[in-house]
Order: C-alpha cells, then sequence, then structure tokens
C-alpha cells in the first residue's frame, strides 16, 4: 500500500510535467493546426538556461523561471515570424514537418556542440531535503515543482478564458475567417501562441533541472509524451491535456511498480496505439 | 459614401468579377443580386480586403482603399456579417460579441453598443453566457450582426442573410438592416439571392451575373423589370 501511494505521488510529480508540455502542444495545434515537432527540444533548451543561469551567474532555478520564460517566448515568437508564418502560407505539412523536426534536430546539435553531451545536474542547498508524510517520502524541489506547475496551468487557462489575447487565442484557433473578420492581426496571434508554447516547454525544463540531469537529448522523451498526452486529451484541448498528462505519468509509475521499469515505455506506448486506435474509429463512426 | 469603379478581382489566375461599378449613399441600402457562384461573395471579400483586388478603385468618404488590409478597412468603418457567418462557436455570445469590438472607441462604447444591439434582439440578452454553437440558426445570424454592429460600423454588409433561415427571422434581420439605414446612419449592403426580399428591403440593386454588373436601377425599376422578373422572381 505504501509503494502504491508512493508511486502515485511519483506520478502524479512527473504527469505535472507531461501536462504542461501537452498543454503547451495543444495551444499551439489549435491556433496554427500544426504539430511541434521540436516541442521536447525546446524543453531542453529551457533546462541549459536554467543551468547557465544558475552555473554562471548564480540565479537559483526558481527565480531564474521568469526569465527563461521571457527568454524562450522571445526566440518563440522569433521561429513563428521568420520561419513558420512563411511555411503556413504553402498549405504544406511536410513542410512544416521538416521545420519543426529540423529545428528539434538543430537545437539537439547545438546544445552538444556548447556543452558537449556529458550530463550536467544543479545541486542547491535545498535540493536534499526531503518531505515525508507518514511512509511517504517526496524530494522538496519535486513538490515545489509540482506547485509551480499546477499554479502555471491554472494561470495559462485563466489567461485563455479571461483576458483579451487569450480570447483572441481562442477566436483564431476556433475560426480563422471569423477571426480576419473582426480584425484580429493573425500573424500576431501567431507569435504570441508559439513564444507562448516554447515559454512553457522552457518553464517545463528549467524546473526539471532540480532531480533531472540536463543533457542534449533529454527533451526527446518529453516531445513523445506531449504528443501522447496531446492525443490522448484531444487535439487543441487545454482541460483535456492537463488531465491526460496527470494520468500518462500515473499509468507509467504504476506500470514500473507493477509490471517492472523495463517495461514502462512499452505499455505508454501500447496504451497510446490503443487510444488512437479506438478515437479513430469513433471518430469514423461519428462520420 | 461608397464608390466602387472597374473592380476586378479573383483567385490566382482565376478572374472572378470584371469591372464591377455601383455606390452606396448615406441612409442607403443597395442590393447586390445575383445567382449562386455569380461574384457577389468575391465582390465581398475584394472590398472588405479578405482577397485583394487585382485593380480598380473602393472609395469610402474619400479614402481609398481598394488593396489596404482587410484591418485597415475595418478601421475606416466598413464591417462584413460574413456568409456562413463565422462565429466563435464554442465561445459564449457574449465574448463573440465581445470580440466585434476590435477598435478603441468601439471598447469604451461596449456597453452602450451591446444595450443597443439587444434592443434590436432581445433574444441575446437572454442567450448571453450560451456558447455560440448552441444557438439556433437564427439566433448565430442574430449574433453575427450584433458583432457587426458591436465594431461602429459606417457602412455595414450583410453577405447571405437569409441563408439557411426561416423566412420569419430573414424577415427580421432585414427590418434590422433597415432600420440601420433610415435611423441610426449605417448604410446597408445587403448581398442576396432571395431577390424578392432583398428588393423589397433596399433602395437601390445591382444585378450581377457572370462577374458582371448587368443591371442596376431603384427597387421598384428592378421588381417591374421583365430579366429580374423571369429570372429571379419566377413570374
Amino acid at each position: 500500500m505504501d509503494t502504491f501511494l508512493q508511486a502515485c505521488i511519483n506520478g502524479l510529480m512527473i504527469g505535472g510535467f507531461y501536462s504542461l508540455m501537452g498543454m503547451g502542444q495543444n495551444v499551439i495545434f489549435g491556433v496554427m493546426k500544426i504539430i511541434n515537432f521540436c516541442h521536447g527540444e525546446m524543453l531542453m533548451v529551457g533546462m541549459y538556461l536554467a543551468y547557465v543561469f544558475y552555473t554562471y551567474l548564480g540565479i537559483d532555478p526558481y527565480v531564474a523561471l521568469p526569465l527563461v520564460a521571457l527568454v524562450m517566448f522571445i526566440a518563440g515568437a522569433i521561429f513563428q515570424h521568420t520561419l513558420i508564418t512563411p511555411s503556413l502560407g504553402t498549405k504544406s505539412f511536410t513542410n512544416l514537418l521538416f521545420l519543426t523536426v529540423g529545428m528539434g534536430i538543430l537545437l539537439t546539435n547545438g546544445a552538444q556542440v556548447l556543452f558537449s553531451s556529458d550530463y550536467r545536474t544543479i545541486t542547491t542547498s535545498y535540493s536534499s531535503i526531503i518531505l515525508s508524510l507518514g511512509p511517504i517520502t517526496v524530494a522538496l524541489p519535486r513538490v515545489v515543482s509540482f506547485c509551480v506547475l499546477i499554479a502555471v496551468s491554472i494561470a495559462l487557462a485563466f489567461f485563455l478564458k479571461y483576458t483579451r489575447t487569450g480570447k483572441k487565442i481562442r477566436a483564431v484557433s476556433q475560426n480563422p475567417i471569423g477571426a480576419q473578420v473582426v480584425g484580429i492581426d493573425t500573424k500576431k496571434i501567431y507569435m504570441i501562441t508559439y513564444g507562448l508554447g516554447a515559454a512553457l516547454a522552457g518553464v517545463s525544463g528549467a524546473l526539471l533541472t532540480l532531480f533531472y540531469v540536463i543533457n542534449p537529448t533529454a527533451g526527446s522523451n518529453f516531445g513523445f509524451r506531449a504528443l501522447i498526452v496531446v492525443v490522448v486529451g484531444g487535439l487543441g484541448s487545454i482541460s483535456g491535456a492537463f488531465f491526460a498528462g496527470i494520468f500518462l505519468g500515473l499509468l507509467e509509475t504504476l506500470v514500473s511498480l507493477f509490471i517492472g521499469p523495463s517495461l514502462r515505455t512499452l505499455v505508454v506506448f501500447a496504451t497510446f496505439i490503443v487510444i488512437l486506435v479506438i478515437r479513430q474509429n469513433i471518430i469514423l463512426r461519428r462520420a | 459614401m461608397l464608390e466602387v469603379k472597374n473592380l476586378n478581382a479573383g483567385y490566382g489566375h482565376l478572374q472572378i468579377i470584371r469591372d464591377v461599378n455601383f455606390s452606396v449613399n448615406d441612409g442607403e441600402v443597395i442590393a447586390i443580386l445575383g445567382s449562386n457562384g455569380a461574384g457577389k461573395t468575391t465582390t465581398v471579400r475584394a472590398i472588405t480586403g479578405m482577397l485583394k483586388p487585382m485593380s480598380g478603385s473602393v472609395n469610402f468618404n474619400g479614402q481609398e482603399l481598394c488593396g489596404k488590409s482587410s484591418r485597415a478597412i475595418l478601421d475606416a468603418g466598413i464591417i462584413q456579417v460574413p456568409e456562413g457567418r463565422q462565429l466563435f462557436t464554442e465561445m459564449t455570445v457574449y465574448e463573440n460579441l465581445e470580440l466585434g469590438a476590435f477598435s478603441d472607441a468601439a471598447r469604451e462604447k461596449l456597453d452602450e453598443s451591446l444595450k443597443f444591439c439587444y434592443k434590436y434582439f432581445p433574444k441575446l440578452e437572454e442567450r448571453t453566457s450560451q456558447s455560440a454553437g448552441t444557438l439556433s440558426g437564427g439566433e448565430q445570424q442574430m449574433v453575427a450582426v450584433a458583432r457587426a454592429l458591436i465594431g461602429l460600423p459606417k457602412l455595414l454588409i450583410l453577405d447571405e442573410p437569409s441563408l439557411g433561415l426561416a423566412p420569419n427571422i430573414v424577415d427580421e434581420i432585414l427590418t434590422v438592416a433597415h432600420d440601420m439605414a433610415k435611423n441610426n446612419g449605417i448604410s446597408v449592403i445587403l448581398v442576396e439571392q432571395d431577390v424578392n426580399k432583398a428588393l423589397k428591403t433596399a433602395d437601390m440593386g445591382y444585378v450581377i451575373e457572370n462577374g458582371h454588373v448587368v443591371l442596376s436601377g431603384t427597387s421598384a425599376e428592378l421588381q417591374n423589370n421583365e430579366h429580374v422578373k423571369r429570372a429571379y422572381l419566377g413570374i
């Protein structure tokens, strides 16, 4: 029972990351109808940004979060405006596929050039503090990171629901023609949306650095899981992504506990395929 | 107030409308008539900047708008209720209307404009927190008209407002359009396939066939025109 609870807590903690990654991916998909194949790599960039801020400037990763978000937002907005937006006009899916996959490869290899492929970690004064609640123990940074993830998720939902820019983002994703009719600058919304997705991935990465190794390929696992979250939670659905992320985290840790860690990834992707098949059939039957 | 001269537009190399001419005076409702595929919506899209015209002139109160961005044309005061309504179906009626206030001036007057719209469409006030996609077709059309009015138009373009709606609702919408022109200083361009209803509302009509304006005149003239009677009124 104790190990089960422990696994649930761990699953919840990691699920929060999958949620935030999926939500970022979903905001981008909702607005531009493209799948961002370098989402995981953007998380990795966030990790290195936090690492640089901590190692060279002595800024605590939690304090550096807004900085990481800002840098990622600007970089994402520039990438969108200079490369993705012009490709959207061509209506060619392969262009965008190559563009985002290529950007992912570029980022991974760029990180390798700058930082080599050595594993790096951040160890803060509070890294080793363990909280215990009865038999369950959790490292303090995990708890704090989880709380931050939840806060960011809620903030994102509020931003989309209540702010003027958030409403414009939803408007463009629901009806691009209607958005043009009411004078919304779609290119600007594209920039903001992609910047937002990049910032969310970057924040996830920065939060991960406190208990996860930093290396140039660290993002790919999260990138793939973000795709699963999007498919399971529903393309374009923010709340769907949130719950799917938590579900995926729990599934992973419970599978490791009951079936074995070596089968974890296998079961996750098998579940993904099963859900994909079921969804496809439901959609086909409806149509 | 609006003077369209020799407007040419199309998609890619395919030209749809050729040398279209018409004008709208203050407080006037004009009807652009024609069957499916005649070029009515292309004309609307060219005037509102959704489609870049090939050549021609769109003069609005002395300002040349041909080739300007759709946003610049909105700012000038030409607002359309697009074909198929193009609402944000998963957002509430209120959010849809709120998004219609694209300029600072419109946002300042939002509450006032909302009251104005609810006066014409009382049903919408009951439905403000309902998502737009759950409304009936007629109510959705009302949201689309209200959303355009909230932007404080000087010229309102209604593209096929009758499409798929019950006759009594079409009458309601057309009555509002007529009232806008006669009592609120908002001129109206009514783009319609339903020639009979459109001519009852409009002061002037222009008939488009194969991308050309083939006939124009006052509503009374067109109603008595043999060609219009035969081709559109089925008399």
